[in-house]
Order: C-alpha cells, then structure tokens, then sequence
C-alpha cells in the first residue's frame, strides 16, 4: 500500500523512478573526439562482436567468423546462421553464439568440426561469451521475450529477463547464475564473481556464485554493453546507445509507447539507434536543429559511440567518444590485441583502430 | 477513444487557464472570491446578517476603516508599513471632537484642521522615513508609542469636558449617521475617494511613480523619480486618509475612550495583506484594499454577533494575517512559474498519413538529388536569411538575424552592405509599385523601406479580437507578406500566443493560433482578415488577382482566401496533406507557384499530435532542447498548379549544401534560396525558365 502510495506520488512529481533525468557526460566520461576520429580497419557488412587470444583478433561479420591478418581479414570459420557473440576460450578455442540461440565451442581456432552444441536452457537472445579462468564459459542471454536482433522492442516493453549463465564444456553443464536481469549484454569473470552489464539499468553489475547481485558502475549516462578486459588489469566497456531525456520519458509513456509501437516503423521510433540521421522520418528533438549548417555535438544522443575504460573494481578511468555530430556510433565491442584497441562500431560497420600511445597522447596522461 | 480526445480538445478550451492566470487581475479576484465565501458563509449562519440595518451599519464602519486602508495601502505600495494609524486615529478623533467641543469651531473647519492635523503627524513619519531614511517599521512603531502617549495625555485633561457636551448640529449629525438614497454618508465619501485613488494609482503620473518605487527603489532612483519626496507623501497621505475616517468616527460615536484606535492597525494590515496588496511592495490596488476591507469587517463583525469573546475575536484575525501573508508570499514568488506549467496547452492535431516521398516510390514527392549542386551565396556572412527578394538591377536581398536586410550587388553578389537597419529579424519580402520594400520583422510588426533605404513602420497593431483573453492587437510575429493589386498588403502572423524564438512552442500546441492580416497603406488601417490558422505563413496573391494562397505550416495545407471578387471572404483549402510543412509562396515565371517544404513531417510527431496529454507532459517534464520537434532540417521546393497539383519537386539528399529552405525567388532563370537558420542563400540553374523573369516587374506591369 505505502509503496503504491509512494509510485502514484513518484509519478506525479516526477520523482524517484518517474524521473527522467540523465547524469551528465562528466569526470572520467568527460567527451571527447578519440574514437572518431579512429582508424578504419575494415567496413563490415555485418559485424557483430570482437575476441582476441591477445594477439590475434576475430571478428564476428555475419555467419562468418574472421581473423585479422596483417591487414586483410581472413575466413576462420563459416555457419549457416548470423554469429551473435564471440570468444576465445582458455584453451586457445573459439566459442560462438549463433543467433542467440545456440552456444557452439570449439577446441580451436580455425577447422571443419561441428564442436559442442549448447542450446538449452531455453537461449533465447545470446548477445555475449567469456571466457572465465576455471575453463567455464560466460553467457549473456540478453532477453528470454524478444530475439537478439529486436532489442529496441525489449527495451520498449521495459522487459527484464535477461540472464547470466555459464557453460563448462568439460562436463558439458550449463548452469543459470542469474536471471530477472534488465538485458544482460557483455560478461566476463573477475575473481570469483562475474561483471555484467545491465544496459536498461544503464550499470555493470557483479553477480556472486550464489546468485548475489551487485552494482559496479551505476548511473551510467548510456547503455552499456559488452565488456573485454584489459591486458594490464581492469575493462574495456563499449556502450552501445546512449540515453536520452526523451527516450525516458516516452519509457514512462505506456499508452504513446504502446501506439507508437503498433503503429510506426521500428526505424523511426523515439528509440536509441546503432546509427541516425538517415531519414528525415526519424524524430528530431529540440537541440537537433541544424544552426549556421552545424549540428551541435551536444544535442541528444539517437545515436552515440562510446568506449570507457574500468579500473578492476569497476570505476570509470577515462573514456573514448564519438559524439552526436560524428559517425562511430553504436558500439557494441572493443578488445585490446597487441598494442591497440579494437572497437567495432555497429552503426556505420566498421572496424576501428586506436594506438594506445594515441589514446594516452589524445588523453594527456 | 480518438474521437473522444478530439470532441474533448475541439470543446474544452484549454488556453484559456493560461490567459486568465497571465491577467493582473486575477490577483484581484482571489480576494474577491475569499469575500464572496465569507459572505454567503456569515449570511447562512446569522440571520439578518444582511438585513438593510446591519448593511447600513456594516458599510460605516467599512467606510471609516476603509479610508485607513486606503492609506495604509499606499505606504505599503510604496513599499513601507505604517504601524501607527491606530495612534494616529485616536490623536485625529481627538482632535475633531476637541475643535468642536471645546473650540465650538464649525464642522467644516473641524474637517480641515483634523485632516491637516493627521497630515502633519503622517508627515512626520514621512520626513523620518522619506528623508532621514529610517526603518519604516521601526520609525511608525516609536510613532505609534509617542501618538498614543499623547493620546492618553490629552484624554486625561479633556475627557469629561468632551464627553459632557452634546453637539446637535445637523450637519454634523449628518456627517456621523446621515443617509442620502439609503447609502451611509461615509460610504459616499469613500466612493469618491476610492474611484479617485483607483484612477491616481493606475493612471496618473504620481500613482505610476508609487507603484514602481514600490517594485525597486534603484531602478525608480535611476529613472530620476523623486524617490524621497514621493516617500514622505504617501505617509502624509496615510496620516490625511487616517484623519478622514477618524472625523466619520467621531461623528457616530463623539467619544475619546481609551480604547479608540487600539489593535487598529493589526486590523488594517490583514485587510491590506487579505486583499491580496504585497508586504514587499510594488503591487496594489484600491480594489485589493477594498475587498480586504470588507472581508476583515465582515469576519469581525460576524463573530461579534456570533459571541465570541474579544480575544478570540482578535485571534481569529491574527491567524487569517498570518495565512495571508504566507499565501502572498507563495503566490508571488510561484505565480510566474504555475503559469509558465499552465499555459502551453496542446490540442489534439489530426493529419493522414503522408505521400510517399521514398525514391522509387513515384509520385511527385519522389526524393532527388537536384539540389545537391546549388552554388551558395554569402557563405558564412549572412546569417538566418529567411526570404530573399530582387530588384530588376538583379541585386539581392535578405534578412539576417542580426536586424538588418543585407544587399548583395550583382553580378557576382561577392559584395555585401547593410541595405537598411531595422532591429528585428527580417522575415518575408515584397516590393509594391513604388519600389518600396515591405518587410515582415519577426516581434515588430510590418515595415518600409524605401527606394532611399528610409526605414518607415507601416503597422505593428491589428484590431483586437471581442473573444479573445489574451490582448491580440499587437503583432508579435508577422512573417509573410504579399501586395494585392490596389496595394493592400496581406500578411500572416504565424501565432499570435508566442513570440518567433518561441515557435516550437506553438508547434508543440498545434493549435490554430494564428491569423491573417491586412493593411491599407491608402487609409492606414489595419485588420485581421481571418482567425485561427495552424502556423499561417507564405503569402502569395494568386494570378487571379482576387485571391491569396497561404500556407498553414503546422497544419500542412495550401488555402486560398478570396479578398475581392465574386466569391470575396472565402476561404478554399488548395493542397493538403502535404508531406512536409509549407514555408513561403512564390510566383513562378510558367504562371505556377514555387512551394518551400522548411521541414518534413515524420511518423513520430504525427502520432503526437494526436495525443494532446503526451505533449502537455513532456513541454512541462522536458527543457525546449529535448522536446520532440518537427523535423526542419531537410526540406525541399515543390512547383504546384493553379488547381493545387503538385508538379515537381527539387530535393537535396545529404542537405550538406543547403540545409534548410524556407523561401524561394525566381528571378532570370535562377532560383534563390533562404533558410532561416542557414548561414548562406543558394542559387540554383532552372531548366527551361524564362530568362526575363522579375516576379514583381511583371506583377506591376513593367516587364
């Protein structure tokens, strides 16, 4: 009763959860131009997620799985299905999410073996695999109510059933670590616990091997998503969109939300997007207006790209940005191989790269 | 549901809260409202509260009272407070009754010099607090000991000599219980003076000066009031008005008992505060001081007859002071902001579904690319040119945003002078017969320039509307214009609840809040022509000469309106359903018309306009920067027919070259493009366009 009292004056005050405010781009997220101002790799036509043993890097592009050779990308290995999630695993071996579906794990690398099949409990949207020290794999299944490639519909539906589960192939178990969570997207192992981003929570969390939930990074001005660590200690955390007054304010709209669902192409929803601008159909919000022939980089995010870097606590350290007025929106992935960082920006397709030196010389440290 | 949304917005004016809040003279009506609930309170609970004996009773008192009201009103106008007008009232009751008694002086110079003498004694206060600038609360309290001391002096020494004369002079008897047609004497006089004050405080000079020493003292010194003086008067004015009701009192009741005028300003001041007159000053009228007045009388009054003791009685008053006081400051400080959440009120806003406009969709909207390669103009000189207009010497002109209409010389149009200055933003263009160019500002109204770049206000002022709350006859935001035949000017005021830097507002309502204006040069009037339009805006007078198109942006039609000929005062919608918003309208050299689309519409803000609520939360929960707009940033020109067929359409896809379109000018085979939030004007190459073309030589004939 107290608590329904509470939500009804929350809603009319626009307090507590009925708030629509967005924390700031500040302190360690402060912007800046870094990652637009990236080296093209590669365009993809479909790239999904990126994995590295430390030297070599794969790529997830459509059904294909690829390796960076020199400066060409190499088929390793071909499925009749899109990839979704991508890993290396202890042994050397590959670890692929196909569709959402289906969990196959590979003793190596390259080859012609079908591996092991995992498809149950129920995966229904993998979107992320990790490899975990004791040989365990990590799994993000995004959403038990909407497949992987509708992700803005789950956001819409304000679903939470997101799960962390992990595989170990030796024994070929799969067990459920946690579920309930708001789109699980990115894991990986930090000691005894497991890091997972909970993009409609906008945080990474910590899940305990008993099943207990702990934020690590809260509040985040973005949605995260996949999480990679860092050679030397810490993560690198890619956000795939960023939030938006507007996008959380239709969030506590159900009725407009409900018709703008039924009644309008998904491509111009009030929604976060990998990429914008396309269409003068999208929706255009105030700040958007185009002064003098220039869009501001500070108008509200439809799409963004972003990349922050995590202490191994989970503390943001510094951050890498292409803004509103740039195009390397729509982060989804970014491993560190080698002396550079590898980030796939799903909006405009591409694979990007940055020196570290480059990022330390960008960041002033 | 939907139809009952829009029967729920067609019916129920929302706006209307907006407007009414907005009017001063809703802080005149709390009290008012206040009064009224008393009234029928008291009247239900006391029989014959109303009866005309009690009435007579009740409005001498009102009217003795009401005068230390008044004056008390004044002082705290001026900003200030006035503790003392209850020592000030017994010294005046005094000294009435002493010149009459004692002096045997006749009634009209006891009138003089018991108004003269509660002067001095205002004045007094006044020079200490005018002058001497002391605290005007500490400076009435010492006065209101030093008065009352006096007081209780004097009765000591005259009391029993006053209180053994019996005077019986009729008009002196008038003065205290006469009546003329049934209305208490006092009460004549407090007619009087009030209508008296009410046209001082609002429209005379002095009054203006109290008012806005009251609001900031500074800036009333700065604009070169006599501040002090003005000061000083207004506690001399309070002593007059406290001596005035002190006579009418001495008339009733002649006598000097101990407890004349004690707690008299307590009740003073909760009338002043209950009618709703500001403790900070700067806001008041003698309406608030009246409808305070009575109020407090009534209260007072009502719970004698109801037997409540003395000291509840004054409790009863000193609690209503306090929520009084507390509501005044609340209200003040909050008043502009519950407005401000009020008065943006979207209507329901219903468009079908647009043409296509996707390539390979067909139809005249198909996108392409035949913009991409329009040489620019002024490429980050000019700024915001939102018409473009030429002259048959082919030079060029635009409006930009810093208030002037910029020139570009022909042949090359590199060189670029201030044509003529104006101070607001130029909007839409046209030259009449006499190469005048008239000139839409943007919150100023209609404007000339002439061949000799003279700058000459043609309007800024329409007639106002019988039903409209809001004051409409100013022009905030005319922003297109065309000259029919005989000269007079047509033009559109986008809306008439905002001002131009506030347009998304007015799109965010949808409602139709705008008009069409005309204005005779020949007799110098000015009407409107036509009432509530989505966003009115490109003007163009039709080849027939008898009619104009205009555009509804927001409601994203063509209209043709009739001004003269058979079908004069008709209105015909030409296009609707536009895929976009139509800006301006121009005259094509083929006899068509030249269309520019300044935004497209898109899916997401079709379906909000469709739900008034969503939009009414989020302008409250939203900054202007994160609201949903309708999309201006890619546009397009679109040539349409006489019958409203649209023919073609002229896109650029990327909108790198040219952003923004919010007019077009042919002119010798080229079209000329503004934008009002670009940085250049664009010049694009017609194909198979007449050569010679000057739209408005060939509208005067010349070419």
């Amino acid at each position: 009763m107290i608590a329904a009292l509470k939500t009804f004056a929350d809603r009319v005050l626009g307090r507590g959860d009925a708030a629509i405010t967005v924390p700031s781009f500040d302190g360690a997220l402060k912007p800046n131009q870094i990652l637009e101002g990236a080296d093209i790799v590669a365009n993809l036509g479909a790239g999904e997620d990126l994995a590295t043993d430390g030297r070599c890097l794969y790529v997830a592009d459509g059904p294909v799985v690829k390796r960076l050779d020199g400066g060409a990308l190499l088929d390793v290995r071909r499925f009749d299905r899109p990839v979704t999630a991508l890993c290396v695993t202890a042994g050397g071996g590959l670890a692929v999410a196909l569709d959402g579906r289906e969990v196959r794990v590979f003793a190596t690398a390259a080859g012609d073996d079908a591996g092991l099949a995992f498809t149950g409990p129920s995966l229904n949207a993998v979107n992320a695999l990790s490899a975990a020290p004791d040989g365990t794999i990590l799994v993000a299944d995004g959403s038990s109510d909407q497949p992987y490639s509708r992700w803005a519909f789950d956001l819409m539906e304000r679903n939470g059933s997101g799960r962390l589960l992990a595989i170990d192939p030796a024994n070929r178990s799969v067990r459920v670590l946690a579920s309930g969570l708001c789109y699980a997207f990115g894991a990986g192992a930090a000691g005894d616990e497991a890091f997972v981003s909970e993009s409609w929570r906008h945080r990474v969390v910590a899940v305990s091997r008993n099943g207990f939930v702990r934020p690590v990074l809260d509040n985040l001005p973005a949605y995260p998503s996949r999480l990679s660590p860092a050679p030397d200690s810490g993560w690198w955390l890619t956000a795939f969109v960023a939030r938006t007054q507007l996008v959380e304010f239709v969030l506590r709209e159900p009725a407009f939300r409900r018709r703008m669902m039924a009644e309008i192409d998904p491509r111009f929803w009030i929604v976060p997007r990998l990429r914008s601008g396309d269409s003068f159909r999208e929706p255009m919000q105030g700040a958007h207006l185009k002064t003098m022939g220039v869009i501001k980089p500070w108008a509200p995010p439809r799409s963004y790209g972003l990349v922050i870097r995590m202490s191994a606590s989970g503390a943001p350290l510094y951050s890498l940005h292409s803004r509103v007025d740039g195009e390397n929106h729509g982060v989804v992935a970014a491993v560190e191989a080698g002396d550079s960082l590898y980030v796939l920006a799903k909006g405009p397709g591409r694979l990007l790269r940055l020196p570290l030196d480059r990022i330390r010389q960008e960041l002033g440290a | 549901m939907e139809a009952l949304a829009r029967l729920r917005y067609r019916l129920w004016p929302d706006h209307l809260l907006g407007e009414i809040l907005s009017k001063r003279w809703t802080e005149t009506a709390i009290p008012v409202i206040v009064l009224i609930a008393v009234a029928i309170a008291l009247g239900r609970a006391i029989d014959g509260f109303f009866s005309i004996v009690s009435l007579a009773d009740q409005a001498r008192q009102a009217g003795e009272i009401g005068f230390v009201v008044l004056g008390m009103a004044l002082v705290v106008i001026v900003g200030g407070i006035d503790l003392s007008v209850g020592s000030m009232f017994a010294l005046c009751d005094f000294c009435a009754l002493f010149c009459l008694d004692i002096l045997n002086l006749p009634v009209a110079a006891v009138f003089v010099i018991t108004l003269l003498f509660g002067a001095t004694l205002g004045a007094i206060n006044g020079f200490l607090i005018g002058y001497l600038r002391l605290r005007a609360f500490i400076t009435t309290l010492i006065t209101l000991i030093i008065y009352r001391s006096a007081y209780d002096l004097l009765i000591q020494d005259y009391s029993n000599r006053i209180a053994a004369s019996f005077p019986d002079f009729p008009s002196w008897n008038f003065v205290g219980g006469g009546e003329l047609f049934g209305v208490p004497s006092v009460a004549l006089v407090y007619i009087v003076i009030a209508v008296f004050g009410h046209v001082f405080l609002t429209r005379l000079r002095p009054g203006w000066h109290i008012t806005a020493i009251g609001g900031s003292r500074r800036s009333a010194y700065n604009s070169g009031i006599a501040v002090r003086r003005t000061i000083a008067l207004c506690y001399v004015a309070s002593g007059a008005l406290t001596a005035l009701g002190a006579v009418f009192f001495a008339a009733r009741l002649g006598t000097v008992g101990g407890d004349v005028g004690v707690g008299l300003e307590v009740t003073v001041l909760t009338a002043t505060v209950l009618g709703g007159i500001s403790l900070g000053g700067g806001k008041g009228s003698v309406a608030k001081a009246l409808a305070g007045t009575l109020i407090v009388l009534l209260v007072t009054n009502g719970l004698t007859t109801l037997s409540v003791r003395g000291g509840f009685n004054r409790m009863a008053l000193a609690s209503i002071l306090l929520v009084a006081a507390i509501i005044d400051i609340r209200w003040l400080k909050n008043r502009t902001r519950i407005i401000s959440k009020v008065y943006v009120s979207p209507t329901y806003h219903y468009l079908p579904p647009p043409p296509s406009t996707e390539i390979g969709g067909g139809g005249p909207f198909e996108q392409n690319d035949k913009l991409r390669d329009v040489t620019l103009i002024g490429l980050g000189r000019i700024e915001a040119p939102e018409d473009v207009i030429l002259d048959r010497h082919d030079n060029l002109y635009a409006g930009s945003r810093h208030g002037d209409i910029m020139r570009f010389l022909a042949p090359d149009y590199e060189k670029m002078e201030v044509y003529a200055h104006i101070g607001g933003q130029p909007l839409g263009m046209a030259f009449d017969r006499q190469d005048n160019l008239y000139c839409c500002i943007g919150g100023m109204g209609l404007y000339r320039i002439t061949p000799d770049r003279k700058v000459e206000k043609a309007t800024d002022e329409t007639n106002r509307s019988i039903y409209s709350v809001n004051d409409d006859s100013r022009l905030r935001l005319a922003d297109d214009l065309d000259i029919a035949p005989d000269g007079r000017i047509f033009f559109s005021e986008a809306t008439v609840r905002y001002e131009m830097h506030e347009w998304p507002v007015d799109g965010l309502e949808a409602r139709g809040n705008g008009r069409i204006v005309c204005y005779d040069p020949n007799r110098n009037t000015t009407r409107t022509v036509l009432r509530g339009l989505k966003f009115p805006n490109g003007v163009c007078v039709a080849s027939d000469g008898q009619s104009i198109l205009f555009a509804e942006t927001f409601g994203a039609s063509i209209n043709r309106y009739w001004f003269d000929g058979p079908r004069t005062g008709e209105v015909e919608v030409v296009i609707d359903n536009l895929p976009g918003y139509p800006d301006n309208i121009n005259l094509a050299s083929d006899g068509n018309y030249w269309l520019a689309l300044v935004g497209m519409r898109s899916p997401v803000i079709d379906l909000a306009w469709r739900m008034a609520g969503f939009r009414r939360r989020m302008a409250k929960r939203l900054p202007l920067d994160e609201w949903l707009f309708p999309n201006i940033n890619t546009g397009c020109v679109v040539k349409f027919n006489e019958k409203g067929e649209v023919l073609e359409s002229f896109w650029d896809l990327a909108g790198a070259n040219h952003p923004m379109i919010t007019s077009m000018r042919e002119h010798r085979g080229y079209l000329y493009l503004g934008g009002i939030s670009n940085n250049r004007i664009g010049r694009y190459k017609l194909e198979n366009a007449d050569p010679n073309f000057v739209q408005y030589d060939k509208r005067w004939g010349r070419a």
